[in-house]
């Protein structure tokens, strides 16, 4: 006959380690306070499981024997085990695996702030400091270096020249015309009338001194370099094209545009020097 | 402690005053540094430069 026969078999709980004060198990994952379906008995969802049901707490007016109140013994159950243990260990942290820094922070932050705001601050000054000096430097560069600025300007001994010479000097690259004029050059030079000339100026606007002629000596035409007392005006005369120069260096006959250039120069009386530049 | 907070209340707490200390310092620092390696170059140099022997060439005018 084959029967099913049930199987009695013996279920052990497990032990636990530990009993509450009040002497019941410690079970982590048996809810002892979970309630059957049936605690409210009956009596529907507007009942609170945390108050007595009416039945057995309240005041009942509507009884025959007037107002009775209903109380009932029992304390309401807590739903939650909140042991309360009195004792001097030491306080469980939150996170216990972190380990405890205290002991390397610093009393007080504003001695560290001042320290890191400096060294934030001289990394910034050293910074600036290089990109000024970079900047600088590289416009340095540019300007004009101490030989060229010693060739800018040239002086010349006035005293020897005579009258009625030519003197050519040499003055950044170019011939610079010097002519110590006579006084009928002079004459000749300030009473021509100029106003009709193909480049209209007068001799007082082309020297400061009326004896000292100073121009480049450089044709305005194409850049050669006229020949001194020559030419049909008694000046200065272009051997490339032909262009004729009077006294005072303008141009007077000839294809070249413009009188000849006149520099930027000053006069030294007291040591009788003219000074070029 | 004090001056550590004399220090921040007084340069760090504005960033414009921040900044503008930063640049006057390092004008500051630029021509202080300039001196201090002149200084340093003429010293080293002693002797062997132009304006050291300049007097047994130039004579007085």
């Amino acid at each position: 006959m084959a029967s099913v026969r049930a199987v009695k078999k013996a279920v052990t709980i497990a032990p636990t380690v530990r009993t509450l004060s009040s002497g019941v198990p410690v079970a982590p994952l048996l809810n002892l306070a979970a309630r059957d379906l049936s605690a409210e008995h009956g009596h529907g969802s507007a009942a609170r499981s945390d108050a007595p049901a009416r039945f057995a707490s309240g005041v009942s007016r509507n009884s025959p024997i007037g107002i009775v109140s209903k109380t009932f013994a029992n304390a309401p159950t807590t739903t939650h085990y909140t042991p309360r243990l009195i004792h001097t260990s030491a306080v469980v942290k939150d996170a216990s695996d972190v380990p405890d820094f205290s002991p390397y922070r610093a009393d007080n932050t504003s001695n560290n702030r001042a320290f890191s705001y400096f060294m934030v601050g001289s990394l910034g000054l050293l910074s600036a400091s290089v990109a000024k000096s970079t900047v600088t430097e590289f416009l340095k560069t540019m300007s004009a270096s101490a030989d060229v600025l010693a060739l800018a300007k040239v002086e010349v001994e006035l005293g020897n020249i005579p009258e009625g010479k030519n003197v050519i000097i040499k003055w950044r690259g170019k011939p610079v015309f010097i002519r110590h004029r006579t006084q009928a050059e002079v004459e000749e030079a300030r009473t021509s009338e100029w106003k009709a000339f193909r480049d209209p100026q007068s001799d007082e606007e082309r020297t400061k001194k009326p004896e000292w002629l100073v121009m480049l000596g450089v044709c305005t035409h194409l850049g050669c370099v006229p020949i001194g007392e020559a030419g049909d005006y008694g000046g200065w005369f272009c051997p490339c094209h032909g262009s004729h120069y009077d006294i005072s260096g303008r141009i007077r006959k000839g294809p070249a545009p413009l009188n000849l250039e006149v520099p930027a120069y000053e006069f030294n009386e007291l040591e009788g020097k003219l000074v070029i530049g | 402690m004090a001056f550590a907070n004399t220090v921040y209340n007084a340069f760090f707490r504005r960033n414009s005053v921040y900044v503008s200390t930063i640049f006057a310092g390092a004008f500051a620092f630029g021509i202080g540094f300039d001196v201090a390696v002149t200084t340093f170059y003429d010293r080293w140099n002693a002797g062997k430069q132009w304006q050291d022997i300049r007097h047994k060439y130039v004579e007085q005018e």
